[in-house]
C-alpha cells in the first residue's frame, strides 16, 4: 500500500513537470471555467424578476419562485432589464394588465417561458399547496447545453485519466527502468494499482472540482463519485493497453484519444438520436456513463435507475477487460 | 549464496539456448567473475539469476531463495547494477534515489552519500536525462547499493567508462567486498577480471568453459617468461627466458651470474591469452 502511494507520487512528481501532462490534469478546470463563460451559469438562470417597487403583493407572490428585484420607476425596471445578465421585467400595461419585458437574448426555455408560467399561475392565483403534483423539476433552471457540456466533460476527464496512465507508463519503457522496479522488493500488483491510481484520482477530483465550478452544488456527490469510478475503470484498462503497447508519447495520446469517439458518438446519440433507435447505441459504455450522469446532475437521486446503468457500464467494462487482459499480461512481461 | 545446477535458457523456447548447462557454486564472500565475449550468454544468467528472465530449466538458489518460486523480499538482500544505464530521465539524481529507496523494506542508504561515493553529489538536482551516459551509468550503480546487498550483480560495470571514473567504481567494488559483500559480475573485460576476482568462469557461446582463480590459470596455463636486457662486450643484448623449462632456468642463472644485467621484466600470461588458448576464441 505504501509503495503503491510511492509509485504514484513518482508518477504526479514527473507530470508536474511535464507541459503535456499538467494541461492534461488542469483541464477540467480550465473547461469549468470555459462553460461558465459560454452558457449561462445555474444562478444566472434562476429567473430574476425586476418588478415596480409598488407592486408589493405580486413581489411577495414571486420572491417564492424567483429572484425578485424591485424599482420606483417603469424606465429603471428597463435599464435593468437591458443588462447583460438574465432578468426579465413583469410591469403593468395602462389598461391595468401586466406584460413581461425581455431584452430578447435570454434563454427561452429556461427564463422567459418560466417567467411567463410565474405571471400565469399568479394571475390565476394558484399556490403552491393547491398542487398535488410532486415537483421533480421544480428549480431545474440549468438550461441543457449546460448539462449535455458538463456532463461530456466528465466523460472526457476519465478519458484524459487514461492518457496519464498511458503517458506514465511510456516514459517507464522509454527509460527502460521497469526492470529497475523488477529487482526491487515491490509486487507487480503493486505498481499496477499504484500506476492506475492516475487514472481514478484524476477524473474523481477534476469532475468534482468541474461540477462546483459550474454551478452543480446541489447534486449528491457520493452518486457522482460512484458513477465517475466507474466510468474510469475502463480509462484505466485502455491507457495499460496503450502504453504497454506504445514506443513514444505521441503514438500513445493519439490511441487514447480513438476512445473519444465512441464518447461523442455515444453523447451525440443520447441527445439527438429519436427514442426508436436509442438501442443502436446499448453496447456503448459511454452511452450508460452519460444516462447516469444525467441523472446525477438531475440531483432527482434515483439510486435505482443511476445503479443500473452504472452497472451496465461495470459490465461493459468487464467484458473489454476480459478481452484485453491477455494483451496487458504480455504487454507487462515484455516491459 | 548462489548455486546453479544445469542451467538452460532458450529466449524463444526453440532449442536455440543462450545459456546451455551452467552450474557453478560462488560462496559466501567471493566476487565471481563471469568472463566472456559479447553474446555469450552472461546477461542471460544474470538475468535468471536476479528474477528479470523467468528460470526455464535447472536449479538455481540465490541468497536462500529458490528462484523458481520468487519472493519479492529476496530483493532486500540483493543489489544489480544494468549494462545499459536505467533511470528516470525526468527525474533528479537525487529524486531517482529517493524515489527507489522507498521501495525496501530495509534500511537503506543515504542518496547524498551514494551520490558522493560516485562523484555525483554535485549534480544531484540535475535531471538524470541531461547527463551524459557515464553519469547515467553510476547512477544506475550507486542505485543498486541502496540496501546495502549481501549478494550484489554487476553487468559489465566498467564498459564504456573512462579510466578514471572505471577506477573509482573498482576501489567501491573491492570495498564492499571487504565488507563481505558477496559479488557476481559480468564483463568482457579481462583486466577487471583479473584485478578483482576470486574466481572466474571463461563462458563462451552460452557454455562454461572452466571456473578457476586467476591466480591458479596463469600457473597452470600461463608459462611465466622473464625478458633480459645484458651488456655483451659494449653492446646490449636481449634475449626471453622461461621461468618453468629448466633449461631456460639455468641458462638465466649463468647469465645473471657472469654478465652485466641492464633489464629484467618478468612477462606473464594475461588472462586474455589463457581465455584464448582454452576456448580458442577472442574477447571482443
Ligand atoms: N531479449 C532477447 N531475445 C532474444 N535473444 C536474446 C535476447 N537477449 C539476448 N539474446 C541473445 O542471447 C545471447 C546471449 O546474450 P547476452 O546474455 O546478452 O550476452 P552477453 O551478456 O554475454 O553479452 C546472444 O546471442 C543474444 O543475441
Ligand atoms: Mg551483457
Amino acid at each position: 500500500m505504501k509503495k503503491m502511494l510511492t509509485i504514484f507520487g513518482r508518477d504526479v512528481r514527473v507530470n508536474m513537470k511535464n507541459f503535456m501532462a499538467v494541461f492534461i490534469i488542469l483541464f477540467p478546470i480550465v473547461m469549468a471555467i470555459g462553460i461558465n463563460l459560454f452558457t449561462p451559469g445555474i444562478n444566472d438562470t434562476t429567473v430574476n424578476l425586476a418588478l415596480l417597487s409598488k407592486d408589493t403583493e405580486m413581489a411577495a407572490y414571486y420572491e417564492d419562485f424567483a429572484k425578485v428585484e424591485t424599482f420606483a420607476t417603469q424606465g429603471e425596471v428597463e435599464n435593468r432589464v437591458a443588462q447583460r445578465d438574465n432578468v426579465v421585467g413583469i410591469l403593468p400595461e395602462e389598461n391595468g394588465n401586466y406584460y413581461i419585458l425581455t431584452q430578447g437574448n435570454e434563454p427561452k426555455e429556461a427564463v422567459v417561458e418560466y417567467a411567463q408560467v410565474l405571471k400565469a399561475l399568479y394571475e390565476l392565483d394558484a399556490q403552491v399547496a393547491d398542487s398535488n403534483a410532486v415537483l421533480h423539476n421544480f428549480g431545474k433552471t440549468v438550461p441543457p447545453l449546460k448539462n449535455t457540456l458538463v456532463n461530456a466533460m466528465i466523460l472526457m476527464i476519465s478519458i484524459l485519466g487514461g492518457m496519464l496512465i498511458s503517458l506514465n507508463i511510456v516514459e517507464e519503457k522509454m527509460d527502460n527502468t521497469v526492470s529497475a522496479i523488477n529487482v526491487a522488493p515491490i509486487s507487480r500488483t503493486a505498481w499496477v494499482f499504484g500506476k492506475s491510481l492516475m487514472g481514478l484520482l484524476l477524473p474523481l477530483v477534476g469532475s468534482f472540482a468541474l461540477v462546483l465550478i459550474t454551478g452543480f452544488t446541489y447534486i449528491n456527490f457520493l452518486q457522482l463519485a460512484a458513477v465517475v469510478v466507474a466510468s474510469a475503470l475502463i480509462s484505466i484498462i485502455v491507457g495499460f493497453v496503450q502504453g504497454l503497447n506504445a514506443d513514444d508519447m505521441m503514438t500513445a495520446v493519439a490511441g487514447i484519444k480513438m476512445m473519444m469517439l465512441p464518447m461523442i458518438g455515444s453523447v451525440i446519440g443520447a441527445e439527438l438520436v429519436s427514442q426508436k433507435w436509442q438501442w443502436c447505441f446499448y453496447w456503448s459504455p459511454f452511452y450508460w456513463m452519460y444516462k447516469a450522469n444525467g441523472i446525477v446532475l438531475s440531483g432527482a437521486g434515483e439510486w435505482p435507475k443511476l445503479l443500473l446503468d452504472t452497472g451496465l457500464v461495470l459490465v461493459i467494462t468487464a467484458l473489454i477487460f476480459a478481452y484485453q487482459a491477455p494483451r496487458i499480461r504480455k504487454g507487462l512481461e515484455k516491459v | 549464496m548462489i548455486k546453479v545446477e544445469g542451467l538452460y535458457h532458450s529466449y524463444n523456447r526453440d532449442g536455440d539456448y543462450a545459456v546451455k548447462n551452467a552450474s557453478f557454486e560462488v560462496p559466501k564472500g567471493e566476487v565471481f567473475g563471469f568472463l566472456g565475449p559479447s553474446g555469450a550468454g552472461k546477461s542471460t544468467t544474470q538475468g535468471i539469476l536476479t528474477g528479470l528472465l523467468r528460470l526455464q530449466e535447472g536449479k538455481v538458489n540465490v541468497a536462500g531463495y529458490d528462484v523458481k518460486e520468487l519472493k519479492r523480499s529476496m530483493f532486500n538482500k540483493i543489489g544489480m547494477s544494468f549494462e545499459q544505464s536505467n533511470v528516470y530521465s525526468a527525474l533528479t539524481a537525487r529524486e531517482n534515489l529517493r524515489f527507489y529507496s522507498k521501495l525496501f523494506d530495509v534500511p537503506t542508504e543515504d542518496p547524498d552519500t551514494l551520490l558522493k561515493l560516485v562523484g555525483l553529489f554535485d549534480v544531484a538536482d540535475k535531471k538524470a536525462g541531461e547527463f551524459s551516459k557515464g553519469m547515467k551509468h553510476r547512477l544506475t550503480f550507486a542505485r543498486s547499493m541502496m540496501n546495502n546487498p549481501e549478494l550484489w550483480f554487476l553487468d559489465e560495470p566498467t564498459t564504456g567508462l573512462d579510466p578514471a571514473i572505471a577506477a573509482t567504481i573498482k576501489e567501491i567494488v573491492r570495498e564492499k567486498n571487504k565488507q563481505g559483500v558477496t559479488i557476481f559480475l559480468t564483463t568482457h573485460n579481462m583486466y577487471i577480471a583479473d584485478e578483482l576476482c576470486n574466481r572466474v568462469a571463461f563462458i563462451v557461446d552460452g557454455e562454461i568453459k572452466l571456473i578457476d582463480s586467476p591466480r591458479n590459470l596463469k600457473l597452470q596455463y600461463g608459462q611465466n617468461l622473464v625478458d633480459v636486457e645484458y651488456g655483451d662486450g659494449g653492446s646490449l643484448k636481449k634475449e626471453t627466458f622461461s621461468t618453468v623449462d629448466e633449461r631456460d632456468i639455468k641458462k638465466l642463472q649463468e647469465l645473471i651470474g657472469r654478465k652485466h644485467i641492464a633489464t629484467m621484466h618478468t612477462k606473464e600470461a594475461t588472462l586474455e591469452e589463457i581465455f584464448i588458448k582454452v576456448t580458442g576464441r577472442e574477447l571482443v
